[in-house]
């Protein structure tokens, strides 16, 4: 029996799975998996269209969980979990609740982004701040210390976005303790999303102003290249993903840089290590053939050993706890915060709602209109909340 | 010589016209079958809620009301019309100012008919994505070039104020294709017109606005038509400019490169809300219908065909 495992990894990912698709064909007689690399999401989509498959089992994001599984697209997979006595106690909370619809598992993590604060040392050193800061006061004075202007600008930069303006409000939400859905229902305006926001506009965009801070940002490379502004020693802080230490590794290999937690609000000290989840997730949609047969090649592909080769061949983090301290992964630098950070009971994720793309893109505008001083947060959220009313 | 059997007009007429209609069976069957058929199917989409994986729901007019009622939605049409209402009379104005220097007899002549069109030519994903350098803030060759001139050196695709011109400029450097028409016709234009002209002692402004202008008035119509309905549907720039990762809607800042097809295109694979993605598409289709009616109709009063 042959099933078609299409997949949206390419390059180095695709590569570490076309040899993780041999040795489950060399494993057993029964299933031959054939891989193709498409990422094309539209494709995937489309393919899933028809009353015939095009492939038996696929990945996307745990985002597209509640739209999917509302819609009758991928296919539950309690009654298999419960036929073999799957294992789920193993799997992140986090990554795994997100996978979850209607208290059904539709899909399962394996790869699982999560972010963290990472900073220059040596712009650290050089400014006598000897540790990175662990509460959003501790920030705020960071943040004016790096900071530096000269006539024609900001020269360097405290903290900003990756390669603009714009920052994860999302988690900078979460880690004031808000949230960003509350029993299914969209919960934009949480006092905890708007502290986030709010940390950032006055510590940030309001002190360095939205015109000087854009043309800083804008200044420079693209996110993947070495001219991007942390790669170049002109921005102090970001928050981003797993992935910058392969990043680093290949776009900036003399950045002397470590990573944190995302600081906490002064005086609360129960949300620290806060972050949030973004896992990869497999499926397999309603319209296979061969829906047994892909069940047994996505337990083959989440397994511990399998899990372990893949995340590490993308220097993703994988999305079961026994393998948060395995050694596999020590070669790979400062990547201990990001795993320790998975295993962090402040580790959250999006609920996948059926309504999260509509919100997701809501928000988006709010978000935008908060950097660029349109609209205080409150207000760019409220506004959201209303929308989200019709959502249906 | 036998007589030829008699072959009366009708029935010769009736034979005709039976070839004329095999030749173009294939193409009828295959508009009726890839084009009209799909084009009917997404009218009845418009009315329905409809995700691409369950049966549609009849709504009735819902996807249409709300559409009304949703502020991307206007924000789209506001986007889309500035680059039709500034856009494109620029790129007209553009193009005869850039036909009439390339109509000048001057050594090298063909060589710069060819360096205009150039940019026709250019796919607009590898344009667009080399505008974005052009429009860096800091190393772009544009803010340098302004630099150098003194002016200001504004954040070109991250200032919202600057976003929408940035994509007419974008646009503005395809008008090699509109030009060579314009150029097409004014090597049309009779030369003993400009002789009687300057008999009658019209100077070279009045050679061109009584003379040139009104026989260049129908290609000019027909250009305004086409980029009227290109610049409705213009896409690609603005979705390779605001384009994120994993399939999400993006406006660019401030939401000002969310043009119309761009937010009918989210709505559709973003948002699985085919029956308003539908409604959409039937709204430009009317609007882009009313507007060239509503076009032709004025070009009673502006253009002039030859033989009038």
């Amino acid at each position: 029996m042959t099933i078609r495992f299409s997949y949206l990894w390419t390059g180095a990912a695709a590569k570490a799975l076309e040899g993780i698709i041999a040795s489950f064909n060399a494993s057993q007689s029964d299933i031959v998996v054939k891989g193709v690399s498409d990422p094309d999401q539209q494709a995937q989509l489309a393919a899933m269209t028809g009353s015939k498959g095009a492939f038996d089992i696929s990945d996307n994001f745990a985002t597209v969980t509640g739209s999917w599984a509302s819609k009758g697209v991928v296919k539950s997979l309690d009654e298999y979990i419960q036929r073999d006595k799957f294992d789920l106690a193993d799997f992140v909370p986090a990554a795994l609740n997100a996978c979850r619809y209607n208290n059904q598992v539709y899909q399962l993590p394996i790869a699982v982004n999560d972010s963290a604060m990472l900073y220059n040392k040596t712009l650290f050193e050089k400014a006598g701040i000897e540790k990175p800061p662990s509460t959003t006061g501790e920030w705020a004075s960071a943040i004016a210390e790096l900071t530096r202007s000269s006539s024609k600008g900001i020269t360097q930069l405290g903290f900003c976005g990756t390669s603009s303006a714009a920052v994860d409000y999302r988690l900078l939400g979460v880690a004031h303790g808000g949230e960003w859905y509350h029993n299914n229902n969209p919960t934009p305006t949480d006092p905890g999303n708007i502290a986030g926001a709010s940390f950032y506009v006055d510590n940030v965009i309001k002190k360095y102003g939205i015109k000087q801070i854009d043309r800083f940002a804008s200044g420079f490379g693209d996110y993947q290249s070495p001219q991007a502004p942390f790669y170049q020693g002109k921005l102090a802080m970001v928050i981003d993903g797993e992935w910058q230490p392969a990043f680093i590794q290949q776009f900036a290999p003399n950045l002397d840089w470590g990573v944190a937690p995302v600081p906490y609000p002064d005086g609360r000290p129960e949300l620290a290590n806060t972050t949030m989840l973004a896992p990869g997730t497999l499926f397999i949609p309603s319209n296979t053939q061969h829906p047994d047969e892909a069940w047994e090649f996505m337990k083959y592909l989440v397994s511990k050993d399998t899990m372990r080769t893949f995340s590490k061949a993308l220097s993703n983090l994988p999305s079961r706890r026994s393998l948060l301290k395995d050694k596999a992964y020590s070669t790979i630098k400062n990547f201990d915060v990001f795993l320790n950070l998975m295993a962090s009971k402040n580790a959250k994720s999006m609920p996948s709602e059926p309504t999260l793309a509509q919100y997701t893109s809501d928000l988006a505008t709010a978000d935008d209109q908060i950097t660029r001083l349109a609209k205080t947060p409150a207000a760019a959220y409220a506004e959201v909340a209303k929308l989200a009313k019709s959502y249906g | 010589m036998a007589d030829h059997p008699r072959v009366t007009a009708p029935s010769r007429r009736r034979r005709v016209r039976l070839a004329g209609f095999g030749f173009s069976t294939p193409w009828i069957i295959g508009f009726l079958l890839f084009m009209a058929g799909p084009i009917f199917v997404s009218l009845y989409y418009s009315f329905t809620e409809f995700n691409l994986f369950q049966p549609p729901k009849w709504v009735g007019l819902e996807n249409y009301a709300a559409l009304f009622g949703d502020p991307k939605f206007l924000r789209s049409i506001v986007n889309t019309a500035v680059f039709a209402i500034i856009g494109v009379p620029l790129g007209l104005v553009l193009a005869l100012l850039v036909a009439l220097s390339l109509n000048f007899p001057v050594r090298g002549q063909p060589l710069y008919r060819a360096i205009v069109y150039l940019p026709a030519i250019v796919p607009v994903v590898t344009a667009t994505y080399l505008w974005r350098w052009v429009f860096n803030a800091q190393y772009g060759y544009l803010n340098v070039l302004l630099g150098h001139l003194g002016l200001p050196q504004p954040n070109w695709l991250v200032d919202p104020f600057w976003t929408r011109p940035s994509v007419i400029i974008i646009t503005l450097w395809g008008i090699g294709g509109t030009a060579v028409i314009y150029l097409a016709a004014l090597q049309q234009v009779p030369q003993q017109l400009y002789e009687a002209a300057a008999v009658d002692g019209a100077n070279a402004w009045h050679r061109f606005r009584y003379v040139t202008w009104p026989t260049l008035t129908p290609v000019t119509l027909f250009q305004l038509i086409m980029g009227m309905i290109a610049a409705l549907q213009i896409f690609a720039p603005t979705f390779l400019l605001t384009q994120d990762r994993n399939n999400a809607a993006s406006g660019g800042p401030g939401d000002t490169l969310l043009s119309y097809t761009m937010y009918l295109f989210q709505n559709a694979f973003v948002f699985l809300r085919m029956g308003q993605a539908a409604a959409m598409a039937w709204i430009l289709f009317l609007v882009i219908g009313a507007l060239t009616v509503l076009i032709l109709l004025s070009s009673r009063r502006w253009v002039h065909y030859g033989s009038e």
